[in-house]
């Protein structure tokens, strides 16, 4: 069936959820998004897995799983970021004029987008760990991949609202290097290249404010069966409180723009 | 009479208007792009809403449609505030330039708006009279000028509105292109639907329009048919030499717009030519080399624009 003779949902719900999908339709189709947020991640992880196969990490962790959840989690964070950001896009080029007379409400529009930041990542998440199960050598019980699975994505959060908070308050020429820093920065701070212990005592100090070392810190602890750790879902909640206090003023801030 | 139901909003007294302006200002900082306009459009009307740039016109249009808010004033649709009558689906626009969503096709574009109002008009209907059947496979990034015009046309269409509102919709259209907009246009408004046009062209508004507003300055400097607009501002200009009169007195002769010295001569540019002469006659009988010639109708148009910014400056 084509989209041409597809029922028309005349729900608020229908239609957010039509939005969210060509979102995520649109964003899939963006060849520069998939390498970055897919191939790139999961070339490393194969790599690095190549390199460290059968050696433990202190903590009793093989090295490969360890990297397993990095690599995922750096993947998932450049596609919440980078879906988040394309708003900047929409907004600047008159595509949020033309969505404002249609009869999708405003906050229908930030729930979709935050939804497909979120579908977004999924790609990233599930092909790095069916890399770690095949070709990593990660051996777990069905319930661990997928609790460990659903604490990295719902650890995404503050990464989904951050690439909002960029959308809104970049422009379309700030929002590609903002995006891409932030997402590297964080990535690199949160030690999710290179392990946080082996930065000079400063950094390590500097990573573990980062959200992006709290949410790999969530994913190893869950994957490890050590439970969730408090700590890091303070910071995560915490992360996404205080950007959503941002996203709220540059969200209305950029209304007053328009 | 106020409406009991919202006493504090006269504008949305349900007598059956399409369009009700009431004292509509907007500034942007210490701009002043609306400074004033009231306006009623009844249903099935087509109107034209002509002034050059910068005249205010688009941000009346975007009031209207409730991407603005006024400063001062009210706006109403069908009785309904502009964001009510919009997410009814009563109110379809095209707004003026802005890209269109990227990496999508033309008809997964109609596709998704027509989902995202109540009761649209089926996709492939809009598409057709749009005249974008033959690009509907391809991405919105890869279409010209003029193609992407007719894509926010559709776009436009779809909701299947009661109203529809164009911004300067035919910028970019060859004129083969735009012969066969206005004629999809008005094959479509023959079933009693309104439509309010923004354009910068007298002719086009001459020839689409069953009523001629002109805007200028953010205010409202002649409203009526295209004949009745043409009469008025394509007035004629009576040039003599006019010994010991002043320019203000002259000016301020019945049926004169403006006045101008040119040499010894004194232009009087006027929308009533006859009296004009009459009165010129009786008041300045020294008058000699009389010459009265007709207007140039674009020029007369920038006249009348010029005269009402004038007017915003004393």
């Amino acid at each position: 069936m084509s989209t041409t003779t597809a029922p028309t949902p005349s729900g608020t719900v229908g239609m957010t959820v039509r939005y969210a999908l060509l979102s995520t339709r649109t964003a899939y189709r963006n060849v520069r998004f998939l390498v970055l947020t897919v191939a790139l991640p999961l070339l490393l992880f194969l790599l690095y897995a190549n390199l460290y196969q059968g050696q433990d990490t202190d903590t009793g962790l093989s090295v490969v799983a360890y990297l397993m959840v990095s690599m995922a989690s750096f993947g998932c964070i450049g596609a919440a970021i980078n879906t988040g950001a394309r708003v900047a896009i929409e907004r600047q080029t008159g595509w949020n004029r033309q969505l404002r007379l249609t009869a999708l409400p405003a906050n229908s529009y930030l729930i979709a987008k935050a939804a497909v930041s979120m579908l977004v990542t999924l790609p990233a998440l599930i092909l790095v760990f069916i890399a770690g199960a095949t070709v990593g050598d990660v051996h777990l019980s069905a319930t661990q991949w997928l609790d460990t699975g659903l604490a990295v994505w719902l650890g995404l959060i503050p990464f989904a609202v951050l690439g909002l908070v960029i959308g809104f308050a970049g422009t379309v020429d700030t929002v590609q290097p903002i995006s891409m820093i932030t997402y590297l920065g964080l990535s690199i701070l949160g030690g999710l290249w290179f392990p946080v212990e082996q930065f000079p005592t400063f950094l390590q100090e500097v990573a573990k404010v980062t959200p992006s070392y709290w949410l790999a810190d969530l994913g190893r602890s869950v994957l490890a069966g050590d439970g969730v750790p408090p700590t890091a879902v303070l910071m995560l909640a915490g992360w996404t409180i205080v950007l959503g206090v941002v996203g709220v003023f540059a969200y209305s801030r950029s209304g007053k723009k328009v | 009479m106020l409406n009991t139901s919202s006493p504090a909003d006269p504008a949305a007294a349900p007598d059956g208007a399409a369009i009700r302006m009431t004292g509509l200002r907007k500034s942007f900082g210490p701009i002043q792009a609306v400074r004033g306009v009231d306006l009623d459009i009844a249903p099935g009307e087509v109107v034209a809403f002509l002034g050059p740039n910068g005249a205010g016109k688009s941000t009346t249009i975007d009031m209207l449609l409730g991407l603005t808010r006024p400063d001062a004033g009210s706006v109403s649709v069908f009785g309904d505030s502009p964001v009510r009558a919009v997410q009814a689906g009563r109110v379809g626009a095209m707004l003026q330039g802005g890209a269109l969503l990227p990496d999508v096709t033309v008809r997964e574009l109609v596709g998704v708006f027509a989902a995202l109002h109540r009761h649209p008009m089926p996709v492939q209907r809009a598409m057709e009279l749009a005249g974008v059947t033959d690009i509907a496979g391809q991405k919105t990034t890869k279409l010209s000028g003029g193609q992407s015009q007719r894509v926010r046309y559709a776009l436009a269409l779809v909701p299947d509105p009661d109203l529809l509102v164009l911004d300067e919709p035919t910028v970019a259209m060859d004129v083969e292109v735009r012969r066969a907009f206005w004629a999809s246009m008005r094959e479509y408004t023959r079933s009693g639907r309104t439509v309010l046009f923004a354009t910068h062209y007298l002719d086009e508004a001459d020839a689409f329009a069953d009523r001629v507003v002109v805007l200028a300055n953010g205010v409202i400097v002649a409203d009526g048919t295209g004949a009745q607009i043409k009469a008025s501002v394509a007035g004629r200009t009576i040039s003599a030499v006019i010994p010991g009169a002043g320019m203000d007195a002259v000016a301020g002769l019945p049926g004169v717009v403006s006045v101008e010295q040119q040499a010894s001569r004194i232009l009087l540019h006027c929308n009533d030519s006859d009296t004009a002469l009459r009165a010129m006659l009786a008041g300045f009988p020294a008058a000699h080399d009389i010459e009265i010639a007709a207007g140039n109708l674009e020029d007369a148009f920038l006249e009348l624009t010029a005269a009402s910014r004038q007017e915003s400056n004393r």
